[in-house]
């Protein structure tokens, strides 16, 4: 039949290596399958198969159905797609075969604009894959019987990924068995480096097995993951590790230093409004200058209390620009220990434009680029304070 | 697609949290912070900084994102970490000046005190002997009062015990700070908080005084405690 030769089917052996876990290009290995014949692998009918093939269970059947309407339905959702895309670039008067997604999504954003808040609630036009779940192909054959070795625990793939971390990591022990047999025990293996990556999560996993799991078999999972990369020779299974790890943003390239600017005397400048519990401090520091500090139009005596100067001091000692540049900020709302930690932070931002990457990931290690999410702890019902409690009373 | 959009696309850690129910938090037996569990405390000494980045640490920390700096963080000449965590023993009901201008005070007697001594000292050998970095003092003084083991109640049978336990670093440190404060606030009032504290510190330094022998007493327990030391296990 037509319809099944386009589903996915997984070969009838039990999954070995990685390849299996994705979808791959269709592989029907038995060709036409036709629903009131019995097929064997060797394509003769077995005799103990006979009786059960004469009839296919109504079960099946309703499978077969579902299976079809399901295909169709997906194939019309692309048909709808593809022509509803050459509409779009027509629209938008752009070129319909160099339509991408993201051509697709500013068309969309444009000729219906939405004022809803989740973006997940707007109007949007995918290919049907990012919207409809992926299905499995059929697990079983004609007569019921699963490919699957694992099929009736009802996650084959979950299940077939722990048993190959489990191999895998037998074999990993062989090899350092090997290694050790052979006396070359000085030699230390190359370490797996993982920083800059985590595990990915669940969803994702999900997406990827095609079986959703429990909470306690994710984490199960991530720890096995966890337990086998820590084996000292888990860098020869780098691949494999690293088809369930994500990549991170390193934290300084996040940050993205704005250039500096020029005031009308030529001397470059750089401002940054900073917040700190409730004080707003906005800072301008401006190179090729002397150490000059003002703050609310007066010197850094504004602040009375020695801490607070030492603050404001601190990311131009820390950065080596304490006498090379000058401040000129105003700062409101809250108390000293606040005002003076916004203006450390705004200084703190400014100097990035005027120091090289190294001082920047210093001062990043050193706390001087973060805001300080710290607040006033609310107060809580029941209580006299956020956390003192009103006497208590035995009866 | 450019550089930048592609960081963009690439997941970051976010310090912050974003949602924060604070009868949920409770509820759960968390200390409530508003950073999220993995965001690391910073390094603002250079010193130390210098041997993350030698040592290679540093580059594991590029992914992870950094708390805010505290309000006493400073680069300074002047400035000691066991000083900040000694000024907010110190502090009462959060007045950080009080605390910090007592503290200074007793190491500006201190110095005075060993000043006076140099002074009157006639050889070279006996001024190399006094030392007069009143930081440097303070740091021994520290030293001398840090007890080795402390005393724990355990129940057993109806009796409770004290039972002699390792100590930890900072519980150490906590003790000998505490007692150092404890013996400089006593009744005398013409004798002040910085006063009494500079000769306390002095004489522990000298390992004299009140505080050294409260340490000493407490291991005295300790020994006479040896015989429970197995109840630690059960």
């Amino acid at each position: 039949m037509a319809v099944l030769r386009e589903l996915v089917v997984f070969p009838s052996k039990c999954f070995r290596g990685v390849r299996s876990y994705f979808f791959s290009a269709p592989l029907f290995q038995n060709g036409s399958l036709k629903l009131n014949e019995s097929v064997s692998k060797d394509g003769h009918a077995l005799d103990f198969e006979q009786s059960d093939t004469k009839k296919m269970s109504k079960a099946m059947k309703s499978y077969m159905e579902r299976a079809k309407i399901h295909d169709n339905f997906i194939k019309q959702q692309l048909h709808e797609y593809n022509i509803g895309k050459r509409h779009l670039a027509n629209m938008m008067g752009k070129d319909p075969e160099f339509f991408t997604q993201t051509d697709v999504d500013e068309a969309i954003r444009y000729l219906f604009p939405s004022g809803l808040f989740d973006p997940r609630a707007r109007p949007m036009m995918k290919h049907p894959d990012e919207i409809y779940p992926k299905r499995k192909a059929a697990e079983f054959d004609v007569n019921g019987r699963p490919y699957h070795s694992l099929f009736y625990t009802s996650k084959p793939n979950y299940y077939t990924l722990m048993h190959d971390l489990a191999v895998k990591f037998k074999q990993l022990d062989r090899h350092e068995d090997k290694i050790i047999s052979r006396g070359i025990q000085n030699q230390k293996p190359t370490e797996l480096f993982l920083f800059g990556s985590e595990w990915i999560p669940k969803q994702k996993i999900e997406n990827v097995l095609l079986e959703s799991l429990t909470d306690a078999q994710y984490v199960n999972l991530i720890k096995t993951f966890e337990r086998f990369s820590q084996h000292p020779y888990s860098v020869i299974e780098k691949d494999f590790i690293m088809q369930f790890r994500r990549q991170l943003a390193a934290q300084v390239e996040i940050q993205q230093v704005p250039e500096l600017m020029r005031d009308e005397s030529g001397r470059p400048y750089m401002t940054y409004n900073a917040r700190r519990k409730t004080s707003n401090a906005t800072v301008k520091v401006i190179g090729q200058g002397t150490g000059v500090i003002s703050i609310n139009e007066t010197d850094i005596h504004f602040f009375q209390r020695e801490q607070d100067k030492k603050q404001i001091i601190f990311p131009l000692q820390f950065s080596d620009m304490l006498g090379k540049v000058d401040v000129v900020a105003t700062v409101d709302g809250c108390g000293t220990s606040a005002q003076s930690g916004a203006i450390r932070l705004g200084i703190s931002m400014c100097l990035r434009s005027f120091v090289n990457a190294e001082t920047i990931e210093r001062m990043r290690l050193a706390g001087l680029l973060s805001f300080d999410p710290r607040t006033r702890e609310r107060k809580k019902p029941g209580q006299a304070g956020a956390r003192k409690k009103f006497t208590w009373k035995k009866r | 697609m450019s550089l930048f959009g592609v960081l963009r696309k690439l997941p970051s850690f976010n310090a912050i949290h974003c949602h924060i129910n604070f009868l949920g938090r409770i509820a759960r037996q968390q200390p409530y912070s508003m950073y999220q569990p993995f965001v690391k405390e910073p390094t603002y000494s250079i010193e130390k900084l210098d041997q993350l980045i030698e040592s290679g640490e540093a580059k594991k920390r590029e992914f992870v994102p950094v708390k805010a700096a505290r309000s006493d963080h400073n680069v300074s000449v002047f400035h000691d970490e066991l000083t900040s965590k000694f000024i907010n023993m110190v502090m009462e009901k959060g007045h950080k000046e009080v605390a910090t201008k007592l503290v200074e005070t007793a190491y500006m007697k201190i110095k005075q005190m060993q000043l006076a001594k140099y002074y009157k000292a006639t050889t070279d050998a006996e001024r190399a002997e006094i030392e007069l970095n009143p930081i440097v003092i303070f740091h021994k003084a520290l030293e001398n009062c840090k007890p080795v083991l402390q005393l724990t109640p355990i129940k057993r049978g109806g009796a409770t015990y004290q039972v002699p336990i390792p100590i930890t670093e900072n519980r150490a440190r906590f003790l000998a700070m505490k007692w150092m404060i404890l013996e400089s606030r006593e009744k005398e009032r013409t004798v002040h908080f910085p006063e009494r504290l500079a000769y306390e510190l002095l004489e522990a330094f000298n390992n004299t005084g009140k505080v050294v022998k409260r340490k000493q007493d407490l291991h005295k327990q300790c020994e006479t405690n040896r015989a429970y030391a197995h109840y630690r296990w059960g």
